[in-house]
């Protein structure tokens, strides 16, 4: 049993905030996901919660004790470091024994969990190796053993992903996944890799500049993300945003001449109450802006120009540019049969339930459809 | 081609030429040790003789020997080497030793960005400049003429340039690997010593093999810290020469090939870790 309480975090380094008022409450096997840009303070928060760094104010608590003051060692955590830290110099029987040895477990009882260890990694035929010698994969693993052997309660993985090669890593993925739930510890998983979050986790913790943006399911953060940061964060392609001003029950899209979107009249409710100004953001994932060809195609009158194209096998992602405006670029993703050629006009379309509109100077979310929303657990 | 041939010609004849010039002294020195007395003196003549015309030890032995009639020297080689040996391994290991720790810490622990250079400059000036106030304070302290007071000299002037190499190592050593290991149960010290020494081995001992040399030919420490029992190599080499013969050039320059032989194999007995010390600040990972 271990589940993880974080209450009011802060973290200093000097004038720099690296985590402010973090609150975060991960249940027992859960695997959560903290994701953000370089530098928001997500290996701050794996670091204070493995005990190398202590936080300026807060607590951290483990099932309900405050950990604060207990030393790393004494916590019950695995930490995978980025680098994966392994010792060298060492073979990789000393390197997945490093942890019994110094806890001074008896030798027949370090041999028999090494080699379990090793086993499930599939590594127990590298075992006499020197580590310095590994290939990163294997590296990967033993760092992944190393940590394991001791039988945390809750393992620490600081994109522990991020060095291997794209193939390498979604096959990773998925062992990562499998071992998690044979082993069932409470999982944090650091990375800035929206996929590994979304395909991993329980739970996904979006950070930005230190501050907790959004903790929810994968399902809600894509769906229902809180403000602009997170709904740009996740998503690829990114989602479009398209500035416009909202006006009895109708959305003015700026940046198409002033198009007319009609809402309906229980969304246009919904979107008075909650709007301060009469300024918003919309945003469209490209997955819902459909494309007709031809000036005159389709029986929508936002038009656009194909400035570049995006052949990925599946789909086709289509990069636009509303006419008379080239600031903002507008993609979507259209099935691989359709026929792109730079320079042709293209008329779009989207639905009101596909929208997700911002208040513009919050940039927090006003309204979304609730068929969305998953309630989560 | 012909040009390209003239260039190469040129280039290895100069490579050559320089050698030659570095190699001089050495061969001149090894030459010396085995030429007898009229070789290497003036006494008969000055004629220059390239190579040893009558090989043999007299010089070598001439050290050794106490009080012959060959021999006017109050005291033999054999002191001197055993006191430089002493001193100059005691202080290395005390400049290694403090100096390891030292830049453990430097690297590893909030210090001021400047601190390393700060450091540096306190060997910024020569040991001389210190030498007199050394002398009476060693001389109160009843140091003087003493293998520890000799240590803790070498120690301390030798101990900048001992943190100031580990700290260059330490740094390429990655933070994590010492909070893996208190994560997995170490306490600072096991971490220190279980993970970040046999990782700085190389470093070490590149920073002994500098230290040693530094301490094994310091003269000007020795000569005013010493009167009579810890003389060591350096000083008692300027004394070889006496009123009736001059300068002994022949043992000098036997002493001098002795004098290289010791750091020399210090070096191949550490050369295992030397080389990939020397080489380890230039590999980016």
């Amino acid at each position: 049993m271990a589940d993880i309480t974080l209450d009011n975090l802060v973290k200093k380094f000097g004038r720099q905030t690296a985590v402010d008022h973090l609150n975060l409450s991960i249940k027992d096997k859960e695997f959560v996901a903290i994701l953000g840009p370089s530098g928001c303070g997500k290996t701050t928060i794996m670091n204070m919660i493995s005990g190398l760094l202590n936080p300026d104010s807060g607590q951290v608590r483990f099932d309900g004790k405050v950990m604060n003051k207990v030393p790393p060692g004494k916590r019950g955590v695995g930490f995978v470091f980025q680098n994966y830290a392994i010792f060298t110099y060492m073979s990789v029987y000393d390197n997945i024994a490093f942890g019994l040895k110094v806890n001074k477990i008896p030798p027949s009882t370090i041999d028999k969990e090494v080699k379990a260890v090793a086993e499930l990694l599939q590594v127990d035929h590298l075992l006499e190796m020197n580590a310095g010698k590994l290939s990163v994969n294997d590296m990967q693993k033993v760092a992944l053993g190393r940590s394991m052997v001791t039988k945390p309660q809750i393992f620490l993985l600081d994109e522990p992903l991020s060095n291997l090669d794209a193939a390498l890593r979604s096959k990773m993925r998925a062992e990562l996944k499998k071992i998690q739930q044979e082993l069932g510890q409470t999982t944090i998983y650091v990375t800035h890799d929206q996929v590994e979050a979304m395909s991993l986790s329980g739970k996904i913790a979006v950070m930005n500049f230190a501050v907790l943006q959004q903790y929810d399911t994968p399902h809600n953060i894509y769906n229902h993300p809180v403000n602009m940061f997170v709904a740009n964060f996740i998503g690829s392609p990114t989602i479009n945003f398209v500035e416009a001003t909202f006006q009895s029950g109708e959305l003015i899209l700026d940046d198409f001449q002033g198009f007319h979107f009609p809402l309906s009249s229980a969304t246009a409710n919904q979107i008075q109450t909650k709007l301060k100004s009469d300024k918003v953001v919309i945003g469209i994932r490209p997955e819902h802006v459909k494309v007709t060809n031809g000036k005159n195609g389709g029986n929508s009158d936002i038009k656009a120009e194909i400035v570049n194209y995006e052949l990925l096998g599946a789909r086709t992602v289509l990069y636009m540019h509303p006419s008379m405006n080239t600031e903002n670029i507008i993609k979507s993703t259209m099935p691989s049969d359709f026929k792109a050629k730079n320079g042709n006009f293209a008329s779009l379309t989207f639905e009101e339930q596909h929208l997700y509109v911002f208040d513009k100077e919050s940039t927090e979310l006003v309204w979304r459809t609730e068929a969305t929303w998953h309630q989560s657990a | 081609m012909q040009q390209e041939l003239y260039i190469r010609i040129l280039k290895y004849c100069l490579i050559l030429l320089i050698t030659a010039i570095f190699f001089f002294p050495l061969y001149w020195t090894l030459t010396m040790v085995f030429k007898s007395y009229h070789e290497w003196s003036t006494a008969h003549g000055a004629a220059i003789h390239w190579w040893p015309t009558h090989f043999n030890f007299d010089n070598i032995t001439y050290l050794f020997q106490r009080q012959t009639q060959h021999s006017p020297l109050a005291a033999t080689a054999t002191r001197p080497l055993i006191n430089s040996i002493i001193v100059s391994f005691t202080g290395t290991a005390l400049a290694v030793v403090l100096g390891v720790l030292a830049a453990y810490g430097v690297s590893r622990y909030k210090v001021k960005k400047e601190f390393p250079i700060m450091l540096l400059t306190l060997r910024m000036f020569p040991p001389v400049a210190v030498l007199i106030p050394l002398m009476i304070m060693w001389a109160f302290l009843r140091f003087t003429d003493t293998w520890y007071g000799l240590t803790l000299v070498y120690g301390l002037v030798t101990l900048p340039f001992a943190v100031w190499l580990m700290l260059t190592f330490f740094d390429e050593i990655p933070n994590e690997l010492t909070e893996a290991a208190i994560v997995d149960g170490c306490t600072n010290w096991q971490a220190f010593q279980k993970v970040i020494l046999p990782l700085a081995k190389g470093g070490i001992a590149s920073t002994a093999l500098f230290c040693f040399i530094l301490n094994w030919s310091d003269f000007a420490v020795a000569l005013s810290l010493t009167t009579r029992n810890m003389k060591t190599v350096p000083v008692y080499l300027n004394m070889l020469q006496t009123a009736f013969e001059g300068e002994q050039y022949g043992p000098k320059a036997a002493l001098g090939i002795i004098a290289v032989i010791v750091p020399v194999v210090f070096g191949i007995a550490i050369q295992k870790y030397l080389v990939r010390g020397l080489t380890f600040g230039a590999i980016k990972k």
